[in-house]
């Protein structure tokens, strides 16, 4: 048996993840332990915090695997820029720049932060490394995969078959072609960061119609076959390496939104047409997902759907593609995005050591733990007053009944962006006003933003309908908010009706579940509104540390840490 | 000499249109680096007095860099420009690099330096009546005044004596001479790169356009899927377009 590492890095979203005697033993994102948002440099702290989790040494890894391949990436950068020719003159010396004066040599980067022999480091291809990353950890035996991010080496998006451990590319569709570009340049258009507000423009979507299908539809070709192809000239992204899109998709759409601008939806016109566009997006990258998966089904047969790239991130198309594909079952894992990448890395290296598939995923909770001592000691010398309650749960959940918000910090922290109750800010789901609240005074972001539910699993239906599938323990799905119950969960309810529902079980974490039994068993229903314990602008929280600096400088109310308790009613705020 | 710099350069610096927002977010960048360094010292400082006093510092850094974002965004509004947005600096390591004394010896120097600066920005935006900006540099002077006491008293107990202080001081003073040099020549060596790189382009480019077709768009095909002849043909019902 083997012990793999995979890692990806040096585009966004860096992490690593490893893999012992097919076992998952950690994966983790860099940004959680560097504190530097989507950190897409060299892992290094990911890794050994992964190696420390399973007592091993660098020197003790069979294999190192990086998640595409550098070479390949070169020459699509070089190509498409010389394509470009001569609009690209910006992008060609700076993209030449970042690929040879850091990106090529990632291999040998590795070897000397991690003190290995470069012989044990290998690569392959980025959607094979998103492709694995969806397919491996999930339930199927066999499925077909999609695919979908913004770009890899030299493809945008590819349908793939998987079977037991073996894995195949069927089709792909080339760079410049892709959805994942067409929805970061709106997200800039948007006046949001590339990125990191892709989420936001899901959200804001939700807040418009779909006015501008005909635009869209000469940005996005759709064909019969599940291909499109991108209207390149309304885009910047090959020709200059700052600007996303070009002054022509300003005449087709009008001027761009100024990033910082406050966002009103009840009475501002312009800012109602932004969120037009952002509906229009989104119908159209729903469209387009839907052809792909329909040709993915034509093209396998199977029944089942894996999806991965930046672009599965998308729950509201996710739901859709379950109801609508002709697919029975979808699986998304959490970190469908590069940081994904790692994790397919290390699962194509451990499945060509042993040539057995890893365990499939059924916990997120894969990052590093908090240490109950140090939290204690540290509290200590801050001077914050803490408490051991007889039952931490039940006190937690009696305090998110009183109308408190908490932050819940146990055990190891999630992989992938979404906080599924190991670093959550917790509340009641109850009260409408609790998300202006949360999303004005403690996440300091724009009001649109919608919070999720976090449900225990054997009683979600009463309150959600659509929600028994292999994507909401996860949280890359949406469901239907049930009407008649609406009214008990105003606060995660997004505007049209859907909420982006985590399912919890005991077996996923067994400290959430029991905070929601409490709440169950104090006549509440067993629900809380869940959202990632971060700041605006911050990664979420990782250990102790962060997760007092967070209390000390944040106006929640209370904090589980670990073991303890801490209230802000005998602490300074 | 850091006083007297932001003294004479300070009608320059804040009176050239756009310039101020720029420079507050520069501010918001260098304080935003701080903070990655002092949250890696937060993590991995053996003493959990320590970890505490670098968390609380920690926080003041965030919280700076977050105001001098905020100010900077204001003033690009009003000019009608788009916000820079959150600042994300790059992560130089620092204290694991240079070891706890060194690192607090630069960090002591960096505090005081910045400290002296914006007392001048502050005077500055006083006597021109901007009350807004005055106050925001009047708000992190007092704490960085206590981070730059705190540093040095820290680092006086953690190197035994004044002396050995002192000269922890002036080895990171050495040493960021030695950082800012070879920043220096990583920016020059951008600059010639540039050059010859857009050099190459212009010279290659025209041929390698000729030379290289445009990608056309549609499904490059791979292989079949082991047992897939059974599915059906495409519909044509999906077509969005």
């Amino acid at each position: 048996m083997s012990a793999v590492l995979g890692i990806s890095a040096y585009y966004h979203d860096s992490a690593a993840a490893l893999i012992v005697d097919g076992e998952v033993i950690a994966a983790v994102q860099e940004e959680r332990l560097s504190r530097r948002k989507n950190d897409p440099g060299m892992p290094q702290r990911a890794a050994e915090a992964c190696l420390r989790q399973a007592g091993l040494e660098a020197q003790d890894l069979d294999r190192i695997v990086f998640y595409e391949n550098p070479f390949g990436r070169l020459e699509r950068v070089v190509l498409s820029s010389l394509r470009a020719f001569p609009r690209s003159w910006r992008h060609f010396p700076a993209a030449l720049q970042s690929q040879i004066g850091s990106k090529i040599w990632v291999l040998d980067g590795i070897a000397g932060a991690l003190g290995v022999p470069r012989g044990k480091i290998t690569t392959v291809g980025h959607h094979e490394s998103h492709a694995a990353s969806a397919f491996f950890p999930s339930p199927f035996e066999e499925a077909a995969i999609l695919t979908v991010d913004g770009m890899g080496e030299d493809e945008s998006t590819a349908i793939w078959h998987g079977a037991d451990t073996d894995l195949r590319c069927l089709a792909s569709i080339p760079y410049p072609h892709s959805i994942g570009l067409l929805y970061a340049a709106i997200t800039a258009f948007l006046g949001f960061e590339v990125n990191e507000g892709e989420y936001k423009v899901m959200g804001l979507a939700a807040f418009g119609k779909p006015s501008f299908q005909n635009e869209f539809r000469t940005l996005l070709q759709l064909q019969a076959d599940g291909a499109f192809e991108l209207n390149t000239q309304y885009f910047a992204f090959h020709t200059d390496i700052n600007i996303a899109f070009s002054p022509r998709l300003e005449r087709l759409l009008g001027p761009p939104r100024r990033r910082g601008k406050a966002w009103d939806l009840t009475g501002d016109e312009t800012d109602q047409r932004y969120a037009d566009i952002a509906a229009s997006l989104q119908w159209i990258t729903e469209e387009a997902l839907l052809g792909l998966a329909r040709e993915a089904r034509r093209r396998t047969g199977s029944p089942n759907l894996c999806l991965a790239g930046g672009v599965a991130l998308n729950c509201v198309a996710n739901a859709r593609l379950l109801r609508e594909s002709g697919f029975s079952r979808i699986f998304v894992q959490p970190a469908a995005g590069d940081a994904g990448g790692a994790l397919g890395a290390a699962m194509l290296g451990a499945i060509e050591l042993d040539r057995e598939r890893p365990a499939r995923m059924t916990s997120a909770a894969l990052g590093v733990p908090i240490c109950n001592d140090a939290a204690r000691a540290l509290c200590g010398s801050l001077g914050l007053h803490w408490r051991y309650p007889g039952d931490i749960l039940d006190e937690a959940a009696d305090l998110v009944l009183r109308g408190k918000i908490g932050a819940f910090v146990r055990g190891r922290f999630e992989w992938g962006p979404r906080a599924l109750g190991q670093r959550s800010i917790i509340a009641s789901p109850a009260d409408p006003g609790m998300r202006d609240r949360i999303n004005q005074v403690v996440k300091k972001r724009e009001p649109f933003r919608p919070f999720a539910p976090a449900v225990l699993s054997d009683r979600a239906s009463d309150w959600f309908a659509e929600h028994d599938n292999d994507m909401t323990p996860f949280m890359t799905t949406t469901a239907r908010v049930v009407e008649r119950q609406a009214g008990d969960i105003g606060a995660v309810r997004h505007v049209d009706g859907t909420a982006r529902v985590q399912t919890v079980t005991a077996q996923a974490s067994s400290d959430f579940c029991g905070l929601l039994e409490r709440m169950e068993r104090n006549g509440a229903p067993p629900i809380v509104l869940n959202t990632s314990l971060n700041g605006a602008g911050e990664p979420i929280i990782g250990d102790e540390a962060d997760a007092l600096g967070f209390f000390m400088s944040h106006p929640v109310d209370f904090m589980v840490l670990g073991d303890i308790l801490l209230e802000k009613g005998a602490n300074p705020s | 000499m850091a006083a007297l710099r932001a003294r004479l350069v300070n009608p320059i610096v804040w009176r050239v249109p756009g310039h101020a927002a720029r420079k507050l977010f520069s501010f918001s960048l260098a304080e935003h680096g701080s903070m990655l360094d002092l949250a890696s010292a937060a993590h991995l400082a053996p003493d959990p007095e320590r970890r505490a006093l670098y968390l609380r510092h920690m926080l003041d850094e965030q919280r700076h860099a977050r105001m001098f974002a905020m100010r900077s965004a204001d003033l690009r509004l009003r000019d009608g420009r788009q916000s820079l947005g959150f600042p994300v600096a790059d992560n130089e390591d620092l204290f694991e690099r240079l070891g706890e004394l060194r690192f607090l010896a630069f960090v002591h120097r960096g505090e005081k330096r910045g400290r002296q600066q914006f007392e001048a920005y502050r005077d500055w935006f006083q006597g021109r009546g901007d009350r807004k900006s005055a106050s925001l540099f009047t708000a992190i002077i007092r704490d960085e005044t206590r981070h730059e006491q705190y540093t040095h008293d820290l680092l006086v107990e953690l190197a035994g004596s004044p002396a050995r202080a002192r000269a922890e001081i002036r080895a990171a003073s050495l040493w960021e001479k030695w950082r800012i040099w070879r920043r220096l020549g990583r920016v020059i060596a951008e600059q010639a790169y540039f050059l010859a790189m857009s050099v190459i382009y212009l010279i290659s480019g025209p041929f390698f356009r000729l030379a290289v077709r445009p990608r056309a768009a549609g499904w490059i095909n791979h292989g079949a899927a082991p047992d897939a002849a059974h599915v059906p043909p495409p519909s044509r019902e999906w077509s969005a377009a």
